[in-house]
């Protein structure tokens, strides 16, 4: 009552908390203190995020060789990138990986989540193991993976001769047919926690009363996950889905430890080949125009679900 | 006495000013001080190596405190360096090994060149004019090369050898006609790391003995053409050693990463020989324990009677000085150092050779001394032609070698040369 008392006439988010300020902020009203308070953090954003970004498109409309000085091109390195081999075969390696690694990691992780929300109790040393993954880095990831691809002494194909399966036995990250597949098997098992996660959080939501009605009816478990948690965990689906998606876009450090982009490019996304342009090849504006292409495909994938998920918010 | 006063005191400020002059000059001919900064990019045994040897060299000179800058990279440092340049960093000395990147320097104008530094310390004594060659471009040297590595040589173990009763090859024919008995021992003749650069050391191998070093410069300068039949000769010498059952199948070839492939031929015998830099002794006697001579050795690659067998190709470290180099006494003194026998005995601790020729060869184990008796009695010698190429053509170069490994049919030969050439047209 007395917080609602003092409340400032432009206060966006009810009951003022002006009696809460140290003096010196008591003056201000709620929409002055909040820019107050969000300046240092919109400096850093502005410094770390904006500017690069700036620079960045800058960047794109040089051509850049090495250390020669740079010579303005115009949009010359967006209209050679779009009859590059090279970048085109990055894009649709990119869309496949993007797609298939975010399908599977969600799939799973949702998967998971619903068998785990049958007994949250037992299995939440199960759920910390598996988002652990998640936060292990995708260096130290990479190294394990190669241990387990590598083709000489590799973890998997030692498990396939063990089972008599020496036929199924390959080079898993030197065939360029099995390379992607492998490379996105091993970014599944560091990104599968995270979908566990929000897809758990999205269950442990649902009010207790649905289960016991179903219960009550005679529904069994499957029928209880078919129709009662699958459909309302959509929400935590949704999130991982966008979190996902925009990492498996921005994936570098596992495809640079495991294949280098290779063999023959097969594994190179946009994310690889920005990095062979600018820091192998040397053509930073090059760089910095497929750096750009990459940007716009992020914005274009989450802005939308933003304002989707945001957009009524109160 | 006024006059008397005037004298004296003309000959005191004179004779103080000499005095002066004489002091500040013996002062820094003797004593070294300041900070010495240097862009060093060097990890693993050769980052330890550098680490000893700027001990040494401050231990020497108490006066001078080096300071690294270490250019954030993984692989090929130059993105790193560069990014470090282009950041206003000051440094005095950058550790270079990259002639196409010695090239960009000096085009950019980030490097000077040492010729009278040469002259007034004496190095032109302390290295030979081949290696002079090796950091001269024009008529102006901007290197002092400081240890070299004999690519030429085929790494084996004693054993494997042993094992499949064959002897090192000294011709392509015995070359060709050892991998048969050695496939019937178990091991694989070659291991070939392809999956990022090391696959190309044959190539360059190959090439070097068919069309000879005179030619690999003219193709590294872009005044040769990758669809010349020189070209095609190496890759079909590759394709009939692949033919002849040398390696592994296409695909892991390109599985495999450089210490995969030194482990299967100097550690486990798994396969017999490997082709890369002077790094694998030291990586075979300090991580594998091995004794260098006794488990394992080099033979140089094998004689093709094509008029190229006494060419050898090598790789190479250099010190370049910056243009924006602020302690240039400390600098060359620091350069100089390195060609010193002290250095070299440092250097002879990690495997590694000094080109000085300060340096009595007995310092060193048998494995390095083959080595460079190789490289010192070469009639030529021929840098590494994928450190040769620009940026774009260097990368492109590799990724054409793992499509040609893939499938080595003469089609391929036909669609790897002419991608080769059409990339090389925009590379200069």
């Amino acid at each position: 009552m007395a917080l609602a008392e003092t409340a400032s006439p432009d206060g966006p988010i009810g009951p003022s908390t002006a009696r809460l300020r140290p003096a010196a902020l008591r003056q201000l009203s709620d929409t002055q203190a909040a820019w107050l308070l969000l300046t240092p953090l919109l400096l850093f954003f502005g410094v770390s995020v904006i500017y690069p970004v700036i620079e960045t498109i800058r960047l794109s409309f040089f051509e850049i060789r090495g250390l020669a000085p740079p010579k303005f091109d115009g949009f010359g390195n967006y209209i050679r990138l779009f009859s590059d081999a090279n970048f085109l075969n990055s894009m649709k390696v990119t869309l496949v990986w993007a797609l298939t690694a975010t399908f599977f990691s969600v799939l799973i992780g949702w998967g998971l989540a619903m068998l785990c929300s049958l007994n949250p109790q037992k299995t939440l040393v199960f759920r910390v193991m598996i988002f652990a993954a998640y936060g292990v880095s995708e260096a130290v990831s990479g190294f394990m993976w190669l241990g387990i691809y590598r083709p000489d002494y590799g973890l998997l194909n030692g498990i396939l001769e063990a089972i008599g399966l020496t036929n199924l036995t390959q080079p898993w990250l030197g065939n360029p047919s099995t390379a992607l597949g492998s490379v996105i098997v091993a970014y599944v098992w560091t990104q599968v926690g995270l979908p566990l996660m929000t897809c758990f959080a999205s269950i442990q939501s649902i009010p207790k009363n649905l289960f016991e009605a179903a219960y009550i009816d005679g529904a069994k478990s499957g029928s209880v996950m078919r129709h009662i948690i699958a459909p309302l965990s959509m929400p935590g689906v949704r999130v991982a889905i966008f979190i996902n998606l925009l990492n498996s876009l921005k994936a570098f450090d596992l495809i640079f430890m495991l294949t280098g982009g290779g063999p023959v490019r097969s594994t190179e996304t946009v994310g690889f080949f920005m990095y062979r342009e600018s820091m192998l090849n040397f053509k930073l504006g090059y760089g910095a125009a497929s750096t750009v292409i990459l940007l716009i495909a992020v914005l274009v994938v989450s802005i939308p679900l933003i304002l989707k998920r945001t957009g009524d918010a109160k | 006495m006024l006059r008397m006063d005037t004298t004296k005191r003309t000959t005191l400020l004179g004779s103080a000013a000499v005095l002066l002059g004489l002091a500040c000059s013996a002062g820094s001919a003797l004593a070294l001080d300041g900070e010495l900064v240097m862009i060093n990019w060097l990890g693993g045994a050769q980052g330890e190596m550098m680490e000893k040897l700027q001990e040494d060299f401050e231990a020497k000179n108490p006066g001078v405190e080096i300071r690294n800058v270490i250019p954030q990279a993984s692989g090929d440092a130059r993105g790193g360096i560069r990014a470090v340049l282009m950041g206003g960093e000051q440094a005095d000395l950058l550790i270079n090994t990259w002639p196409a990147f010695r090239a960009e320097l000096i085009e950019a104008g980030m490097i000077l060149p040492l010729d009278a530094s040469y002259e007034s310390n004496g190095w032109g004594e302390k290295l030979g004019e081949s290696w002079q060659a090796l950091s001269t471009v024009g008529e102006e040297n901007y290197g002092v090369t400081y240890t070299f590595g004999d690519r030429s040589g085929i790494w084996y173990r004693t054993d494997t050898m042993a094992k499949a009763e064959i002897d090192p090859p000294a011709t392509y024919e015995e070359f060709l006609s050892g991998f048969g008995a050695l496939n019937a021992a178990g091991v694989t003749p070659i291991s070939v790391p392809a999956k990022v650069w090391a696959h190309a050391e044959w190539f360059e191998s190959l090439l070097l003995r068919t069309a000879g070093a005179d030619y690999m410069t003219r193709l590294a300068s872009g005044e040769a053409s990758w669809t010349d039949p020189e070209v095609r000769t190496a890759l079909s010498k590759w394709q009939e050693m692949l033919q002849s059952g040398c390696c592994d199948d296409g695909n892991t070839m390109l599985a495999l990463d450089w210490d995969i492939s030194v482990d299967a031929a100097l550690k486990t015998g798994d396969a017999a020989y490997v082709l890369m830099g002077m790094w694998l002794n030291t990586r075979a006697k300090q991580e594998y324990g091995e004794t260098p001579g006794e488990d394992f050795n080099i033979v140089q690659f094998p004689a093709f009677d094509m008029g190229h067998d006494r060419e050898s190709m090598v790789d190479a470290k250099e010190l370049n000085m910056l243009s924006a180099v602020e302690n240039r006494e400390a600098a060359e003194a620091f350069m100089g150092y390195m060609l010193t026998a002290d250095a070299a005995g440092i250097m002879a601790e990690y495997g590694l050779a000094s080109p000085s020729t300060e340096v009595d060869p007995s310092i060193y184990d048998p494995v390095i001394q083959k080595s460079v008796n190789e490289v010192t009695s070469a009639d030529k010698l021929q840098f590494v032609l994928g450190d040769l190429l620009p940026g774009d053509l260097g990368g492109e170069y590799r990724i054409a070698l793992q499509r040609f490994l893939q499938d080595p049919s003469d089609e391929t030969i036909d669609a790897v040369t002419q991608q080769l050439a059409l990339v090389a047209q925009g590379a200069y």
